[in-house]
């Protein structure tokens, strides 16, 4: 019992990059802007929000500088994609290089090369008052970092606002179908523009939260593909905040798995039980993309001009 | 995109048709942006090493003559060419149907493994026999690689990227298994396989150091390829599946079909480049081999534009800039780094120039 409160316990914080970067992906995605340089943002989130912590002392604004990093890249490829129409997966991953290649470099500058790695403080747990005193719930849910509160907030607030209010539907509609949507008179590039920025922000904090939580260190390889596994995330929660958090569950579950099972050594070498995250990952992709739907106009620019 | 059938021409900016006015300008028209999105680039990265405090002329001067200032420059660069080119077709050739292969990283790896464990059973054997037994081994490796995600791509509708991508996070713990379980070197401390037998070296040319065939392998599938491509019937019902998939199927071209056809020969020449790092560079197996040949792979099959004869040139150009980029950390301090930056910029204002050429041909009129 103690050994499963346990891995709960840790499968929550480990939910948390999935899920914000997830639903940083479902928020361009379900205006249409199909953004694949979520390992790059992560890589570089992950950079800018150790240096700044680092040299200011405080996470919360390490965590600020990269949503604001986030922020920036989010405008380059929503005013590649919306004003210049330009290919969106190309876009991508030319933002995915220049990510990672401007994550190594401030790293290099700002730090350079140290024989002892600089240490930020991880994030401290605060429990929640009377929630946290709920037995077994409220120690697994409630005594955990507030940047756990907050994605699974964003993600009620963003199922919400996505399902339950009629500027949600009209944001959907973009992605669905943004000339019947135009004609409406709904603002379709600046919907775009936004969703572009605010879900590569997602993405960047996501990143940061990694060298925050975990080691308290940046390597160049601590997102480690998690990054691609969100985009199979997104298709596997058909594009639905809601949907997405139960999928994180799974990625998060897997990881924390792995970790267990290499301490552990249960005598099967621990390359393959690394393994097992992308290789259970491609075997309920197989099944995934029979059911899943995605917005009918992801991944495709849309000309105001142009008869389609 | 998921779909394989989903007729999405959007997807294929990278290789739009040559048009008309193209045509008429020839080669100066094709060159122009070329040459104007690498000048853009280099004066955005200069302003930046600038900002951080060093000398953009030194830095360049590294970057763009390390190469041809000694022959020990020039080996180095055909040799890194020779990766960088079969990963840049391992992306192109399928991006040519329409289907983004993010995979060759893993298809390296795999052909890599492929290739050693025939170097390293069958070390006995002559040259005659293990070496072409080893290419053959590593391309049929990465084939075999590829060819699982073409088969979900096909059967289950998984979209290509996602499956390439994860394979590669996939064949990653599989060398490690390999190089530190099945044949591993103890004294090497790092993970790395035992050498292969003399036979399943790559022969150098020249007096030292020596340049491995290698690169005259790269050269005949080179020509191979652009023939394949623009001049024989095979080659063309590829490109008309990427180009426009309902006229290429009313046509009679089985387009999931072709495209899961692009897929595994990306993947073979993924793996055999695998298999002549082995036999060429390394003659073992170790981690860390792949370097960063996925994303320039990338980056040279997306600047080509779908031309299959550009492709060689500017695998080279890479190279150039590769080779370059470490010796200007030695001698300018600038950071490696820089110069993936500039390759993303070089990439991205190419495709601006696709932009400003349209508002130009729009103004003319």
């Amino acid at each position: 019992m103690n050994e499963v409160l346990d891995l709960l316990t840790l499968m929550i914080p480990a939910m948390v990059p999935f899920v914000l970067a997830a639903e940083g992906t479902i928020l361009s995605g379900r205006a249409g802007i199909f953004n694949v340089s979520q390992e790059g943002m992560m890589v570089l989130g992950a950079a800018v929000g150790f240096l700044v912590s680092w040299t200011v002392g405080s996470n919360v604004v390490g965590l600020l500088a990269a949503l604001g990093m986030g922020a920036i890249f989010g405008v380059v490829i929503g005013y590649m994609t919306t004003f210049l129409r330009l290919d969106q997966f190309v876009v991508g991953l030319a933002l995915y290089f220049g990510a990672l290649g401007l994550a190594a470099l401030l790293y290099r500058e700002v730090v350079g090369v140290t024989l002892e790695p600089p240490l930020i403080e991880t994030l401290r747990d605060v429990p929640i008052p009377l929630l946290s005193q709920i037995p077994v719930i409220g120690e697994i849910f409630f005594e955990q970092d507030l940047v756990v509160y907050f994605t699974f907030v964003l993600a009620f607030v963003l199922w919400w606002f996505m399902y339950r209010t009629n500027a949600g539907m009209k944001f959907r509609s973009v992605g669905e179908n943004p000339k019947a949507a135009d004609s409406l008179g709904i603002p379709v590039v600046r919907t775009r523009m936004w969703a572009a920025i605010a879900g590569s922000a997602l993405m960047c904090m996501a990143g940061a939260y990694l060298p925050m939580v975990y080691t308290g260190t940046f390597t160049e390889g601590m997102v480690g593909g998690r990054g691609w596994l969100v985009i199979a995330l997104a298709f596997l929660g058909g594009w639905r905040p809601h949907y997405v958090v139960a999928g994180a569950a799974f990625f998060a579950a897997m990881e924390v798995l792995a970790l267990r099972a290499q301490v552990a050594g249960i005598g099967i070498p621990h390359q393959f039980v690394l393994m097992l995250p992308f290789v259970a990952t491609l075997v309920v992709m197989m099944f995934a993309f029979r059911w899943s739907r995605q917005p009918a106009f992801l991944g495709r620019n849309y000309d105001r001009e142009s008869r389609m | 995109m998921s779909t394989v059938e989903t007729p999405t021409p959007a997807r294929n900016a990278p290789a739009p048709p040559p048009g008309p006015a193209a045509r008429a300008g020839g080669w100066v028209s094709t060159a122009l942006p070329f040459v104007g999105a690498v000048v853009a680039a280099f004066l955005v990265g200069g302003l930046i090493i600038l900002l951080l405090g060093y000398d953009p002329v030194r830095a360049f001067d590294a970057v763009l003559t390390t190469s041809f200032s000694s022959r020990f420059g020039i080996v180095e660069t055909l040799h890194k060419t020779v990766p960088i080119l079969l990963c840049a077709y391992a992306f192109a050739i399928p991006l040519a149907t329409g289907k983004f292969n993010i995979g060759a990283e893993g298809q390296l790896l795999v052909g890599a493994t492929g290739g050693v464990a025939l170097g390293i059973l069958w070390s006995d054997l002559p040259m005659v026999v293990l070496l072409p037994c080893v290419l053959v081994a590593g391309a049929l490796a990465g084939t075999l690689w590829s060819g699982i995600a073409a088969f979900l791509m096909i059967r289950f509708r998984v979209n290509e990227i996602l499956s390439t991508v994860l394979l590669n996070f996939v064949s990653f713990q599989l060398i490690d298994y390999v190089a530190s379980h099945v044949w591993p070197d103890r004294g090497a401390g790092h993970p790395a396989t035992v050498v292969v037998g003399d036979g399943a070296r790559l022969p150098g040319l020249g007096e030292r150091p020596a340049m491995h065939t290698g690169v005259l392998i790269a050269v005949v599938l080179a020509v191979v390829v652009a023939f394949w491509m623009n001049r024989t019937a095979s080659g063309f019902e590829l490109r008309a599946v990427g180009a426009n998939p309902r006229a290429a199927m009313v046509h009679g071209v089985r387009t999931s079909r072709m495209a899961g056809a692009g897929m595994l020969v990306g993947g073979a020449v993924a793996g055999l480049a695998g298999a002549i790092e082995v036999a060429g560079v390394h003659g073992r197996m170790l981690e860390g081999m792949q370097s960063n040949f996925l994303i320039l792979g990338i980056i040279v099959g997306l600047m080509a534009r779908g031309s299959m004869v550009a492709l060689p040139f500017i695998a080279f150009g890479i190279a150039v800039l590769e080779v370059g980029a470490s010796a200007m950390q030695r001698t300018a301090q600038v950071p490696v780094e820089i110069v993936l930056i500039i390759e993303a910029l070089i990439l991205l204002f190419l495709l601006l120039t696709d932009v400003v050429r349209h508002r130009l041909r729009r103004a003319a009129q």
